[in-house]
C-alpha cells in the first residue's frame, strides 16, 4: 500500500476545494465576482469529482487481500477536543487467570479524521458529480437573482459539508456535519427570505431535523457510554495515556489499541452490543436517519422544503442530503445486524413510508411536491432494502440510492426548467402540452420518469429490482430458517450445532425474536413495496402526462416568452438523462457463459460497495449475497410499472372528464381529501405537539411572572413588614426590654442544650 | 514586564481609568468614550499577553503570575492578603471579561449621551471588579471583588436603564446581595473550620482547599455551608427558581450593562461553585448532585419554554440565558471530567454568544427604538450585515456544530449521560437517565425559540415601526459596530473548530476537583445493573457515621 499518501491527499482535497470555493465566493462575490460567482464553485466541485474518481481508482487497485476486513485508509488532521481520562469502566476480563476486574480508563479524544473506503468513495463520487451538474444548471437558472453569489457560496458550503459527512471517521464529527448540511439546507430553503412561506419552511426543516438529531445525539451518548469511543476506526493508544497518575486506575498496557465502533478488530470479533442496549442504540440512530432522510413520522419537512430554489431541491432534497440517513444506516449495519428487532423497524418504516408518500403523491397538483413525495417514497425503498439486513439488501439500497440520485436530480432539474419557462408557476393544472415547446426538457423528463417507474433497461429498473429481490430473498431465508427450526425442534442435539454455526455472534442467544413473526412482516412489506412501485409509476405518469401532453396551455405569468431553456440548463439535463438511462446497465455484469436465468449474477457496484469494512466483515458477508436476479420479481415489477403508467395514460391522455368523475367519487368517500391533505399529519402535529407546547410555555410564563416573582416580591416585603412590627416594640418601656433579654437568653441556652443532647 | 506585575497592572488599569473619568471635571462624551476605549483596549492587550504567557504544563494547584502581599494582619502568620493569580479555570474567564468590556464600550459609543464620563467610569469599575473576582486568590479578596461588581452595575441599571430602571436596579441589588451575605457566612465558616482543625487562620483559597481536602468538614456541616454558598452562587447563575431578577435587570439595563451582566457576572456564580463548593465541600456536592441536576434541567426546559412566548427580544434572550446556564450547571454537577470541562467551555461560550446577542439587540434598538418582535420583520433587506452577525450568534447559541455553543453542550451532555449511565448514585439511575434524555430535548427547544425569533424579525416581508419624527434613514452596521462584534464571532469560530486549545488549560485544573468529588461518590456502587440493596445500606451507614462524627464533634 504505497499509495496511502495519494489517497490521503485526495480525500482532503475533495472536501477542501468546495470549502475554499465557498469562502472565496463569499468574500469576492458581492463586489468582484458578481455574474461570475458560479465559477469557483463549478471549478472546485469538478476537480473534487475528478479527485473522487481517482480515489475510487486507488481503492479499486488496492489489493484488499492483505486484510480480512475491507480496505480503509485513515487521515487525521487535527485534534478537535480532548479530555483526559474521561472514560472509566470496570470490565471483567476472564481471558487469563480467572475473573479479574480491571478498570479501563482512557481519554475522550476527538480527532478530525477522514476515512477513505468503498462506501465513502462511492458517495463522494455521486455527490460531487450531481453537485457539479446542478451548479452548472443553476448558473443558468439563477441568472437574474440578486443573491447570485450568496447562492453559490451556500451551495459550495453544502458540498463541503456533505463530502465531509460521508468521509469523517468519527461519530461526533458525523453529527457535526449532519447538522452542518442541515443548516445549509435551512439557509437554502429560506434563500428567498422575503417569502414568509420560505422562511417558515426553513425553520420547519431545521426543527424537524432537530427532533431527529435528538435521537442521533442520544444514540451518540449511548454509544459513548457503551463502547467508550466515538471513533469508527481503531486508534492506537497514545504513549502518554497513563501520564496523569492521580486516582488508582491501572491503565492497560500502552500499546493497547483503542477499538473503534467500526474498527477492524471489533469487526473481526463481531463484538457489538446486542440486547436492549444495542436495539436502543439502533432505534435512536434510526430516529436521526428518519429526520434527515424524511421518513415517517419525520417526513413533514421535505415537501415544504420545495420553497427553496429548484436546483437546491434537486441537489439537497433529492440526490444528496436526504440520502445521509441511508448512508448512516449502511455505515452502521454491523450494529443493526446485532439488533435484529431494530432492523425490522428500519424495514417497516421504509416500506410504510414508501406506501404513504406514494399515496399522497397521487393527488398533489404542485409538480415539485409530487417529486418531493416521490423522493420520500424512494427513500422508503432504500430503507426497506437496508432493513433486510442482508448484504444483498444493503447493496441494493446503496444501488437504489445511486440511481435515484441521477434520475431524481434529472426530474427536479426538468421541473426547474419547466418552472423557468412558465414564469415560476409550478401548479400542473395551469400548464400542459409542453412537449413541442420544450423538446429537450420533455425527452429528458420522459427518461427520468421511465427510470423512476422502473422500466427496462433504465437505471431504476435494476435498482428497484435489486431492492425487491433482496426482500424476496430475505423472505426465503426466513422461511428456510423457520423450516430448519421446526425440523430441528425434534432433534435438539443438531439444533444446538446448527445455532452455533448459523449465528456466529456470541451474544445472539439472548432474546432472539422468532423468525416467524419477522417472516410475516417481511412478506407484508414485499407486497407493500410492490404496491408502492405501482403508485410510483402511476403518479410519475400522471405528472408527465399533465405537464407535457394534452392541449398546449401556458400560464399568464410566463407572458409570451415561454421557450426551451438555454443550453446551460439543457446540457446538465442531457447528461443526467444519459446517466439515468445507462447507469443501471453499466453496473450489471452479464455472464453469457451461464444459462439465461443465471446470466445476471454480478453487480459491479454491489461488489465494490461490499468492500467497505462495515460490510466486508464476516458477520455481514455471511448473509445473502447480492446479485441474484429474479425473473419472477422483475416480471412482477415491470408489470406493475407498465400498469401504473398505462392507467395514468388512460386517465390523463384523454379528456379529463374521467379524472373528475373519479375524483368526485373518491371525495365522496373522503379518500381523496385524505391523500390531498397529506393524511392531515401536519395538522395532527400542530394539534398534538406545537399548540400544547406553546400552551405550556404560556403557563410557564404566567407561573414565572405571578407565582415565582410574586413569592420573591413577598419575601422582599417581609423585612419592611418586620420593621413595622419591631417599630411598635420600641416603646421605651425598660421592663419589656429586660423580659425579652431573659427570654432570648433562655432560648439560646435551650438551643445549646438541645444541640448537645440530640 | 514580569507576569505578576502585569497581572496587577491589568487589574488596576481599569480602576485608574474609572477614577480618572469620575474625577476629571467636565469631560465631554467624546473624550470620555475615547478614554474608556483606550483603557479597555490596553487592558485587553495586557490580558492577551498574560494568556499567551500562561504555561502549558501548569500543575494542578499551581497558580500563574501570582502576586500580592499582606493586606490586613489579624494575627502573626495569618493575614488577609491581597493575592492575585491565574489558573486554568480563571484564565479564560479573565480573558473573556476583558474582551467583552471592549464590546461594551463600543456598543455604548453613541447610545450613552447623558453623564457619559460617569457611565464609562462605572463600566471600568465593573471591569476591575470582574477581573478581580477571577484573579483573587484570597477568600476575603474574592468576596470584596464579588460584592464590588454589584455596585457599578446597580448604578448602570439605575441611572442609564429604561423606564422601569429603579425597580429593576433595587430588585437586582437586594436579590443578589441577600444571597451573597449568606455566601459570606459560608466562606467564613470554611475559614473557621480550618482554624478549628489545624489551628491556622488562613484566608488563602489554595491553602483552604488543601486543608479542607485533608480534613474535610463533617457531612452535616458540609451541607449547611454548601447551602449558604449555594444561596449566593445560585442566585448569581441564576438557577431556577432564583432567576426572576435576571429578565427584569436585562430588559432595563443599558446594552453595555446587559452584555457584561450576561457575559461575565452570571459566570461568577458558576465560577464560585467550581472554585469553592466542589473542591471544598465534595461530600455535600456529591449528595446534592441529583437535586441540582434536576433544578438545572428544569431551568433548561423552563427557560426555553418561557423564551418561546416572549414578545420582547431582550427578554427572550434573557430567558435563553436561564436555559444555557442550566446546561452549565448540568455539566458541572455531572461531577466528571467531560461534564465539568463542558461546563467551563459553556461559561465562555455563553458569555460570547449571549453577550453578542445583547449587543445586537442594542444595535437594533438604537435604530428602531423598539424591541417588540411584532413590530419588526424582514429586516434582512434593510440590515444585511446585522442579520449576518445575528445568524452567526443564533447558530452559536442553538449549538450548531462547528461553532462554539456545540462544543460546550456536547461535552455537558456526554458528561451528564456518563454520570447517569455509569455513575449514578444508588437509586438515582432512572431519574438521572430521565434528566439526561430531557436535557437533550432542551437542545431542540433552544433551536425553536431562536429560529422563530430570527424568522419573525429578519425574514419575511419588510416591516418597520412607524418612523419617528426626524425620519432618519436606517443604516446598516457601521465600522465601529462591526468592530464590536467581529472579535466575538472569531472566538465563536475558534472555540467551535478547535476547543482542544481551550480545554488543554481547563482540563488539568479540573482533574483534582473531579477526583476529590469522585471519591465521595465512589462509596456507592456505580454499575447501573448492579444496583442492589446493599449499596443503599452502605450509604445509610456512611451517613450515619458522618452524622455521629459531626455530633460528637460539637
Amino acid at each position: 500500500m504505497g499509495n496511502n499518501q495519494t489517497i490521503q491527499a485526495l480525500i482532503v482535497l475533495i472536501s477542501a476545494l468546495p470549502l475554499a470555493a465557498a469562502v472565496l465566493t463569499a468574500v469576492l462575490g458581492p463586489r468582484w465576482l458578481r455574474r461570475w460567482s458560479h465559477v469557483p464553485a463549478l471549478v472546485a466541485i469538478f476537480v473534487s469529482f475528478l479527485c473522487s474518481l481517482g480515489l475510487i481508482q486507488q481503492i479499486r487497485s488496492d489489493d484488499a487481500g492483505t486484510v480480512s476486513v475491507g480496505f480503509e485508509e485513515i487521515c487525521t488532521l487535527w485534534t478537535w477536543a480532548s479530555v483526559e481520562d474521561a472514560y472509566t469502566q470496570e470490565s471483567d476480563s476472564s481471558t487469563t487467570s480467572g475473573e479479574t476486574t480491571t478498570q479501563e480508563t482512557h481519554d475522550f479524544t476527538i480527532d478530525v479524521t477522514l476515512r477513505a473506503d468503498a462506501l465513502t468513495s462511492a458517495m463522494l463520487a455521486m455527490v460531487t458529480f450531481v453537485s457539479f451538474l446542478v451548479v452548472f444548471f443553476a448558473a443558468g437558472y439563477m441568472r437574474d437573482d440578486p443573491g447570485y453569489w450568496r447562492f453559490f457560496s451556500y451551495v459550495a458550503l453544502f458540498v463541503f459539508s456533505m463530502t465531509m459527512l460521508v468521509s469523517v471517521s468519527n461519530l461526533l464529527l458525523l453529527y457535526v456535519f449532519w447538522e452542518a448540511v442541515g443548516v445549509c439546507s435551512y439557509l437554502l430553503i429560506g434563500f428567498w427570505y422575503q417569502k414568509s412561506s420560505a422562511a417558515a419552511a426553513g425553520k420547519k426543516a431545521f426543527l424537524v431535523n432537530r427532533v431527529g438529531d435528538f435521537g442521533f445525539a442520544l444514540a451518540l451518548l449511548l454509544i459513548w457510554s457503551t463502547y467508550g469511543t466515538l471513533n469508527f476506526h481503531d486508534t492506537p493508544a497514545g504513549p502518554d495515556s497513563d501520564a496523569s497518575g492521580y486516582a488508582a486506575s491501572p491503565t492497560l498496557d500502552t500499546d493497547h489499541e483503542l477499538r473503534g465502533i467500526l474498527g477492524q478488530t471489533r469487526l473481526q470479533d463481531d463484538d457489538f452490543a446486542g440486547g436492549a442496549v444495542g436495539t436502543a442504540i439502533c432505534l435512536l440512530l434510526l430516529i436521526g436517519a428518519c429526520g434527515k432522510s424524511a421518513q415517517f413520522p419525520l417526513h413533514v419537512w421535505l415537501p415544504d422544503a420545495m420553497e427553496g430554489p429548484t436546483p437546491v431541491s434537486a441537489l439537497i432534497h433529492a440526490a444528496t442530503m436526504v440520502t445521509a440517513g441511508v448512508y448512516m444506516v449502511v455505515r452502521f449495519s454491523p450494529l443493526f445486524l446485532a439488533a435484529p428487532a431494530a432492523l425490522v423497524v428500519v424495514a417497516a418504516i421504509g416500506g410504510f413510508t414508501a406506501l404513504l408518500a406514494g399515496l399522497i403523491a397521487l393527488t398533489q397538483n404542485d409538480l415539485k411536491r409530487v417529486l418531493a413525495y416521490s423522493t420520500i417514497s424512494q427513500l422508503g425503498f432504500m430503507f426497506l432494502a437496508v432493513g433486510t439486513g442482508s448484504l444483498a439488501g444493503i447493496t441494493a439500497g446503496m444501488f437504489h440510492l445511486l440511481t435515484h440520485a441521477f434520475f431524481k436530480a434529472l426530474l427536479f432539474l426538468g421541473a426547474g426548467s419547466v418552472m423557468h419557462a412558465m414564469g415560476n408557476v409550478i401548479d400542473m393544472r395551469q400548464f400542459g402540452g409542453l412537449r413541442r415547446l420544450m423538446p429537450i426538457t420533455h425527452w429528458t423528463f420522459l427518461i427520468g420518469c421511465l427510470a423512476l417507474s422502473g422500466i427496462f433497461p433504465l437505471a431504476g429498473f435494476w435498482s428497484k429490482d435489486a431492492v425487491l429481490g433482496a426482500v424476496h430473498d430475505k423472505i426465503h431465508e426466513l422461511e428456510h430458517q423457520q423450516q430448519e427450526s421446526e425440523f430441528s425442534a425434534g432433534q435438539p442435539s443438531t439444533a444446538a450445532v446448527m445455532l452455533v454455526s448459523e449465528a456466529s455472534r456470541p451474544d445472539a442467544t439472548h432474546q432472539e425474536p422468532s423468525p416467524a413473526s419477522f417472516l410475516k412482516i417481511y412478506k407484508l412489506l414485499y407486497w407493500v413495496a410492490v404496491a408502492a412501485a405501482f403508485l410510483t409509476a402511476f403518479y410519475t405518469g400522471r405528472a408527465y402526462f399533465m405537464t407535457f401532453w394534452g392541449p398546449l396551455r401556458i400560464p399568464q405569468e410566463a407572458g409570451n416568452h415561454a421557450h426551451e431553456s438555454p443550453f446551460v440548463m439543457t446540457i446538465p439535463l442531457s447528461v443526467l438523462a444519459l446517466c439515468a438511462a445507462v447507469v443501471g446497465v453499466a453496473f450489471v455484469g452479464l455472464d453469457f457463459e451461464r444459462p439465461l436465468a443465471e446470466q445476471l449474477q454480478t453487480n459491479y457496484f454491489a461488489e465494490y460497495i461490499a468492500g467497505t469494512p462495515s460490510l466486508a466483515c464476516d458477520m455481514v458477508q455471511a448473509t445473502t449475497a447480492p446479485g441474484g436476479f429474479h425473473f419472477s420479481v422483475a416480471a412482477l415489477s415491470t408489470f406493475v410499472a407498465l400498469a401504473g403508467i398505462g392507467l395514468s395514460g388512460f386517465f390523463y391522455l384523454r379528456c379529463r372528464k374521467d379524472v373528475e368523475w373519479w375524483t368526485a367519487l373518491a371525495s365522496s368517500w373522503g379518500v381523496y381529501q385524505l391523500s390531498f391533505r397529506k393524511f392531515f399529519i401536519d395538522e395532527v402535529y400542530t394539534l398534538l405537539i406545537v399548540l400544547p407546547l406553546q400552551f405550556v410555555a404560556s403557563v410557564c410564563y404566567w407561573f414565572d411572572n405571578c407565582l415565582i416573582d410574586g413569592l420573591v416580591n413577598f419575601c422582599g416585603r417581609i423585612p419592611v413588614w418586620c420593621g413595622g412590627v419591631l417599630r411598635s416594640l420600641q416603646m421605651g418601656f425598660v421592663p419589656f426590654y429586660a423580659m425579652f433579654m431573659v427570654l432570648g437568653m433562655l432560648v439560646l441556652i435551650a438551643a445549646r442544650m438541645l444541640w448537645a443532647g440530640g | 514586564m514580569e507576569m505578576p506585575t502585569l497581572l496587577v497592572a491589568t487589574l488596576f488599569l481599569p480602576l485608574g481609568g474609572a477614577i480618572f473619568l469620575a474625577l476629571a471635571p467636565g469631560l465631554s462624551q467624546r473624550m470620555s468614550r475615547m478614554v474608556a476605549l483606550l483603557v479597555a483596549t490596553v487592558t485587553l492587550v495586557m490580558a492577551v499577553f498574560l494568556m499567551q504567557g500562561f504555561p502549558g504544563n501548569l500543575e494542578a494547584g499551581e497558580v500563574f503570575a501570582e502576586a500580592g502581599g499582606s493586606w490586613l494582619r489579624i494575627a502573626s502568620g495569618s493575614d488577609i492578603q491581597f493575592r492575585v493569580g491565574l489558573d486554568g479555570l480563571s484564565l479564560w474567564l479573565f480573558g473573556l471579561s476583558s474582551l467583552l468590556m471592549l464590546t461594551a464600550v463600543l456598543v455604548s459609543w453613541e447610545a450613552i449621551v447623558e453623564r457619559a464620563a460617569l457611565f464609562y467610569s462605572m463600566l471600568l469599575l465593573l471591569e476591575c471588579g470582574c477581573l478581580g473576582v477571577f484573579a483573587a486568590q484570597d477568600i476575603i479578596l474574592f468576596y470584596i471583588f464579588f460584592e464590588f461588581t454589584l455596585i457599578p452595575l446597580f448604578f448602570l441599571i439605575g441611572i442609564w436603564g429604561s423606564e422601569d430602571r429603579r425597580y429593576a436596579a433595587i430588585k437586582f441589588f437586594l436579590f443578589t446581595f441577600t444571597g451573597s451575605v449568606l455566601t459570606f457566612l459560608g466562606l467564613l465558616a470554611l475559614v473557621g473550620w480550618v482554624y478549628h482543625e489545624s489551628g491556622r487562620l488562613t484566608f488563602s483559597i489554595a491553602e483552604l482547599t488543601t486543608c479542607l481536602q485533608e480534613g474535610p468538614l463533617p457531612f452535616s456541616w458540609q451541607v449547611a455551608v454548601f447551602l449558604a454558598l449555594f444561596a449566593g452562587f445560585a442566585i448569581k447563575v441564576p438557577l431556577f427558581p432564583l432567576h426572576t431578577w435576571l429578565p427584569l435587570a436585562h430588559v432595563q439595563a443599558p446594552t453595555a450593562g446587559s452584555v457584561i451582566l450576561a457575559g461575565v457576572l452570571l459566570k461568577i456564580g458558576t465560577y464560585g461553585f467550581i472554585r469553592f463548593s466542589l473542591p471544598m465541600l465534595p461530600a455535600a456536592s456529591a449528595a446534592f448532585m441529583p437535586w441540582i441536576l434536576g433544578l438545572a434541567l428544569v431551568g433548561i426546559i423552563y427557560g426555553a419554554l418561557v423564551a418561546l412566548v416572549q414578545r420582547d427580544i431582550k427578554r427572550l434572550i434573557a430567558y435563553s440565558s436561564v436555559s444555557h446556564l442550566g446546561f452549565c450547571m448540568l455539566g458541572m454537577f455531572s461531577l466528571n471530567r467531560l461534564g465539568l470541562s463542558g461546563s467551563v467551555l459553556q461559561m465562555i461560550n455563553h458569555g460570547i454568544s449571549t453577550g453578542a446577542l445583547f449587543a445586537l439587540v442594542g444595535m437594533l434598538y438604537e435604530r428602531y427604538h423598539t424591541r417588540e418582535i411584532s413590530q419588526l420583520g424582514g429586516l434582512t433587506r434593510r440590515l444585511p450585515i446585522l442579520t449576518f452577525f445575528m445568524l452567526i450568534f443564533t447558530m452559536s447559541s442553538i449549538g450548531l456544530p462547528g461553532l462554539n455553543g456545540f462544543t460546550g453542550e456536547i461535552l455537558v451532555l456526554l458528561g451528564v449521560f456518563q454520570r447517569a449511565w455509569m455513575g449514578a448514585p444508588a437509586g438515582y439511575f432512572k431519574v438521572l437517565i430521565l434528566i439526561a434524555v430531557l436535557s437533550v430535548f432542551g437542545v431542540v427547544l433552544g433551536a425553536w425559540y431562536m429560529l422563530w425569533l430570527v424568522q419573525r424579525v429578519f425574514f419575511g416581508p419588510l416591516k418597520e415601526p412607524p418612523r419617528t419624527t426626524d425620519e432618519q434613514t436606517i443604516t446598516d452596521l457601521n465600522f465601529r459596530e462591526i468592530l464590536a462584534l467581529a472579535p466575538l464571532s472569531l472566538m465563536v469560530l475558534w472555540i467551535g473548530l478547535q476547543p482542544s486549545f481551550f480545554l488543554r488549560h481547563i482540563d488539568p485544573f479540573l482533574a483534582p476537583v473531579v477526583s476529590i468529588v469522585q471519591q465521595n461518590i465512589d462509596n456507592d456502587d456505580t454499575e447501573p445493573d448492579r444496583i442492589a440493596d446493599h449499596t443503599s445500606q452502605v450509604e445509610v451507614d456512611n451517613l450515619r457515621n458522618r452524622n455521629a462524627f459531626s455530633q460528637g464533634d460539637s
